[in-house]
């Protein structure tokens, strides 16, 4: 079977049509991500019970599957009645498995951050609220543009495990095309190259971004 | 002799009246089991220039990041401008205002511009309106005599006009008492003496200074006493021309013989 090119271009529309939930559930789990990752470190800074647990959360968040913790949310958790939509479970579960990541970044984002700036702050006898927003969260931003826009890039790419689920995303649209058609190099490719670029806007914005944060933070 | 103080009338006055701006007493401190402070004894008029030197570890930094509360103390009490320094206490933010420090790193905030971080504070903890803080940053920056970067972040200013925005900065809070820790060390040597020329100005005008320094010219022209430490303890205090001239212990003279060649 050659390679029939009018039929990928064809075919285009058709997949594009998962592209809606693939581009929601990529901002939302980024979104979510990066929020409980940051309430993961910052819990993880707090005191002692609570910092010994947070660091083996964030270890045991790393260390299963992905595909593991979503089978577990959609089809273990019905069974003591919880029943969550599948949507709500890709969106959440994405930002879960990576919340452990983004969790590191956001540590790593904050120990460069010199002891220095932290006692200028003291002894200008700023609060300690006005100290984290004013002096060290706009750091901190600087310092983690960079890793956390490619755990954006990789939360994008791991929209297609939520066909497992039954979600309809753009690889899951490809592979309706695909199993209907018969034909596979055609859908798989016109999906790869619209990941790819999708993939490349995302890294795209991202830098834009970093080069403004850098633009007002300069060392 | 001293030609600061024939020139400086603030001191002719004898001792200042009221409270002392820094008493500290008793003062003990240990890092774990290392004890880097010795039973500290230390009274700062108002008015009053210390410069504090010694060899490195002696307890010099931790001393007077003591008296802003940086470091907490063990034992004994650090009283500053009349009020007890007490671990967990909830106007520390308040008693800092009125302590300026300078460190050696200069530590200005690298987001901000030059203006910004002479501003933050005075907006933030002073509730003052935007358009006042630049006024009083504009005036300390005009003192440290470099308004004209104001726009600047510090990553574009060299070594020694950071440290002159650092000092400007803790200026603006109008602080009762100035900590300088090595605020020269960091510097290449031709920056030193602006720096410096910025500190000497600040003693002319009355400020309470407490230096960590071996910058022994500035020492010896601004100080009214220099301490010398040594393993956590004060070993020798004097006026400069007894501590220069005729100090008493044995380890001030093999210091002093070491740093001043
Ligand atoms: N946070 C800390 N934890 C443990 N030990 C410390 C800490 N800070 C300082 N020390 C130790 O306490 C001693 C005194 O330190 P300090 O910084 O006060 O010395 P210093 O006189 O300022 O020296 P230098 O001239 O090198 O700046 C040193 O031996 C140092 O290693
Ligand atoms: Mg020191």
């Amino acid at each position: 079977m050659s390679f029939d090119l009018s039929f990928a271009i064809r075919i285009i529309p058709q997949v594009l049509e998962g592209l809606g939930n693939t581009i929601l559930v990529t901002v939302l789990a980024s979104f979510g991500a990066a929020l409980l990752g940051f309430t993961w470190e910052i819990l993880r800074r707090s005191a002692k019970p609570m910092r010994y647990l947070m660091r083996f959360v964030i270890d045991f968040i790393r260390s299963t599957p992905v595909l593991v913790q979503l089978y577990f949310m959609f089809f273990v958790l019905p069974y003591y009645g919880i029943l969550l939509p599948a949507m709500f479970v890709g969106i959440f579960g994405l930002s879960f498995y990576y919340s452990g990541y983004l969790a590191e970044v956001f540590k790593a984002g904050i120990d460069a951050i010199p002891r220095g700036q932290y006692e200028a702050a003291q002894s200008l006898g700023l609060s300690s609220f006005d100290t984290i927003v004013f002096v060290i969260t706009p750091q901190m931003l600087r310092n983690i543009a960079a890793p956390m826009g490619s755990y954006f890039v990789s939360i994008l790419k791991a929209t297609p495990y939520l066909a497992v689920i039954a979600v309809p995303e753009m690889l899951g649209s490809a592979f309706d095309v695909a199993s209907e058609t018969y034909r596979y190099a055609e859908p798989m490719l016109v999906a790869g190259i619209l990941f790819l670029i999708l993939a490349l806007t995302v890294a795209q914005l991202v830098q834009r971004l970093e080069k403004r944060l850098m633009l007002s933070t300069r060392r | 002799m001293n030609a600061l103080r024939a020139i400086d009338p603030a001191t002719d006055k004898g001792p200042a009246t009221g409270r002392p701006a820094v008493e500290i007493r008793h003062l003990s401190k240990w890092f774990g089991d290392f004890q880097v402070l010795k039973d500290v004894n230390l009274t700062v008029r108002n008015g009053e220039r210390i410069v504090i030197c010694g060899p490195s570890g002696s307890g010099k930094s931790t001393l007077i990041r003591c008296i802003n509360h940086l470091e907490a103390h063990q034992e004994g009490e650090v009283i500053v401008n009349g009020t007890e320094l007490k671990a967990g206490m909830k106007n520390l933010p308040a008693l800092r205002r009125d302590i300026g420090m300078v460190f050696q790193q200069f530590n200005l905030f690298p987001h901000l511009t030059v203006l910004e971080n002479c501003t933050l504070a005075l907006v933030r903890a002073k509730k003052m309106s935007k358009a006042e803080a630049k006024e009083i940053a504009m005036r300390n920056l005009e003192k440290v005599r470099i308004p004209e970067q104001a726009e600047k972040y510090p990553s574009q200013l060299s070594g020694g006009q950071q440290q002159r925005v650092a000092i400007a900065r803790a200026l603006c809070m109008s602080p009762k008492i100035m900590l300088f820790d090595e605020p020269t060390s960091a510097l290449d040597p031709e920056m030193i003496k602006e720096v410096l020329d910025v500190m000497t100005a600040l003693a002319c005008e009355g400020m309470t200074m407490l230096c960590v320094t071996h910058e022994m010219g500035f020492a010896r022209e601004v100080a009214d006493r220099i301490i010398f430490m040594d393993q956590g303890e004060i070993v020798e205090e004097a006026p400069p021309q007894k501590f220069f001239g005729a100090p008493e212990a044995g380890r001030t003279r093999r210091f002093l013989d070491q740093i001043l060649h």
